[in-house]
């Protein structure tokens, strides 16, 4: 028999509601993740990417609806698991990390309280055991003088280590899916770098799979076995990290690549985009692209393609039909 | 080349206030001596909190420095009268990060970028000023048709524009950008790279551009200065710096800055 893949999402749909006024912001994404691996979500503001997120641990706002789509793990459906269940869930199988560190942080409680919240809530254990693993966990994700710093408070703490904390209390309780919710934007570039390294080194420690979200193509690159595109709420693109950055196949995607400043070379003028992404809930007919694209059609500009499949790879361009 | 902006021992400190006595001074500013020569873009990169945004307020005159002097066009920009205050807003203008907090949400474009014309006192003619606006739209990428619409119809690069417009509407000769693309989607970011590169060839602009993205400085300037805890760590030409960096400091933030692998 065959075993469930670990997170399989099909067909995800949301739309969020206002004044009666429905805005689809998802519109149909399908993906597996396998364990272990790192899916990289790349989009801009309004694509849907965190919306995403969101719905994997069913924390969406209460205008958000999922209007259609399954998310199964473990074969496990989380849209349709009782509360309790789902509680159990949300950090010991799959936990999440947002991109505002110490917004995710509660000022008014030490480091250590917050930490141990989280172990006594899913595990029958001591204080003194639950301060041990504390001490651990802050070890693990590289904090200094770890038991000193327990008995600190977030404000103490600068935006570099308040994510190490976040990220120590994502992992607390071993899980296998960890969301990281563009764990980095917020931070300096240096500091970026060592949490990228972070989570690379504990995925690989841990065996943990990935949902990485973020705007930054290089990061995904840095970071991802597989890359999906979104753009507009649908999946433009979604390929292996080293098939999709060595030979884009969707014009968003090159151009996307085409546009990034870089440190290796000056050139006059930068191969842009032009125009601007859609507004999230848009009602789009045909390509959402098409507008900005120059490889457009009239057929673009009508109908929506499919995600064309081909060596291992999915592309929603017509420009892949006649390939 | 003269220089348009000179620095010269530039110190700021802070003062936290204290109940009692004398607060706590933090120094934010150490010590900086810069230069902005005529036609030129200098890059100031740096990190969150290393005093990038500090040194943009004490240029503009917005915060005072507390040793040290900053010429702008010779003219020192903390002793100057209200009036020749006035006069330097017209040479020296700037355009922020945040295209959603830097435009009044009340003010349509029309509004928005008459705004400086009105308070110097620039083209009064209704048809000249009707004349001048659309070429100034068009100028930074925009549809006069843009000219009755609100900030909130506007997607984040269409804002950047306007605020670009607005800061070009007296002829500036100095533009201080602070983090202009930051907040900018990935995909508008280089058009509006492209644009600010285009202005300063158009308007002979010379433009300190500050910045914490290396990659973004490489495209836009000619030289950079590299800023780390309220001091210049290096300074040099862009060319120079990018492939022969001396500075530890500047040597690390190179190779943080995240590149894409297109090799398989």
């Amino acid at each position: 028999m065959q075993t469930a893949p670990l997170l399989e999402v099909q067909n995800l749909r949301v739309s969020f509601q206002v004044e009666k006024q429905t805005y689809p912001v998802l519109r149909g994404i399908s993906y597996i993740l396998p364990a272990g691996k790192v899916l990289a979500v790349v989009g801009e503001s309004g694509s849907g990417k965190t919306v995403h997120a969101l719905s994997l641990l069913r924390l969406l706002p209460p205008t958000a609806h999922i209007t259609d789509g399954k998310i199964y793990y473990r074969g496990k459906d989380i849209l349709t698991l009782p509360t309790e269940e789902l509680r159990r869930l949300r950090g010991e199988k799959i936990s999440m990390i947002f991109q505002d560190p110490s917004a995710g942080l509660n000022p008014v409680l030490t480091i250590g309280e917050q930490l141990t919240e989280t172990l006594h809530a899913h595990r029958k254990i001591t204080p003194e055991q639950a301060r041990e693993l504390a001490v651990q966990l802050l070890k693990k994700v590289g904090i200094y003088q770890p038991e000193k710093r327990l008995k600190e408070y977030p404000f103490q703490f600068s935006g570099g280590m308040c994510q190490r904390v976040m990220i120590a209390m994502a992992l607390a309780l071993g899980p296998d899916v960890l969301i990281a919710d563009e764990p980095t934007t917020a931070l300096d570039v240096t500091i970026q770098a060592q949490i990228l390294r972070l989570i690379k080194q504990l995925q690989q420690e841990s065996k943990m799979a990935v949902v990485f979200i973020t705007h930054n193509l290089a990061l995904a690159s840095e970071l991802a076995d597989e890359v999906m595109v979104l753009y507009a709420g649908l999946c433009m693109e979604r390929a292996a990290a080293s098939d999709l950055f060595a030979d884009p196949r969707h014009p968003y995607t090159r151009g996307l690549l085409d546009t990034l400043v870089s440190l290796k070379n000056r050139p006059e003028i930068l191969p842009a985009i032009p125009g601007n992404p859609p507004v999230a809930g848009e009602e789009i007919a045909g390509c959402p692209f098409a507008p900005r694209c120059n490889r457009a059609t009239e057929k673009c500009r009508h109908s929506l393609p499919p995600l064309f499949e081909k060596d291992n790879r999915q592309v929603r361009c017509w420009l892949e039909e006649t390939k | 080349m003269s220089a348009c902006i000179e620095i010269s021992h530039l110190s700021k400190a802070y003062v936290r206030p204290k109940l009692l006595g004398h607060g706590d001074e933090h120094l934010v500013l150490k010590d900086i001596s810069l230069s902005l020569r005529e036609n030129r873009i200098l890059g100031l990169v740096g990190e969150s909190g290393c005093g990038k945004s500090t040194l943009c307020k004490v240029l503009l005159g917005i915060e005072k420095p507390t040793s040290g002097t900053v010429l702008v066009n010779g003219q020192n920009v903390a002793e100057l009268s209200k009036a020749r205050f006035k006069q330097l807003r017209r040479v020296m203008q700037v355009v922020y990060q945040d295209p959603y907090g830097s435009l009044d949400p009340r003010m349509d474009v029309r509004r928005l970028i008459s705004e400086p014309l009105d308070i110097h006192g620039l083209y009064p003619e209704r048809e000249e000023r009707e004349k001048f606006l659309k070429e100034l739209l068009k100028s930074v990428g925009l549809s006069e048709q843009y000219l009755a619409r609100y900030p909130h119809e506007f997607s984040g690069g269409q804002r950047q524009r306007v605020c670009i417009a607005r800061a070009l509407a007296l002829s500036p000769k100095i533009l201080i950008a602070d983090e202009p693309v930051s907040a900018l989607d990935v995909s508008v970011q280089a058009q509006i790279l492209n644009l600010l590169k285009e202005i300063k060839r158009t308007h002979q602009l010379s433009m300190l551009f500050v910045t914490h993205d290396f990659a973004v400085a490489r495209f836009l300037c000619d030289e950079i200065a590299v800023m780390y805890q309220g001091t210049i760590v290096e300074q040099a030409e862009a060319e120079e710096l990018f492939a022969h960096p001396r500075h530890a400091y500047t040597q690390q933030l190179l190779s943080a800055v995240p590149q894409v692998r297109t090799e398989r």
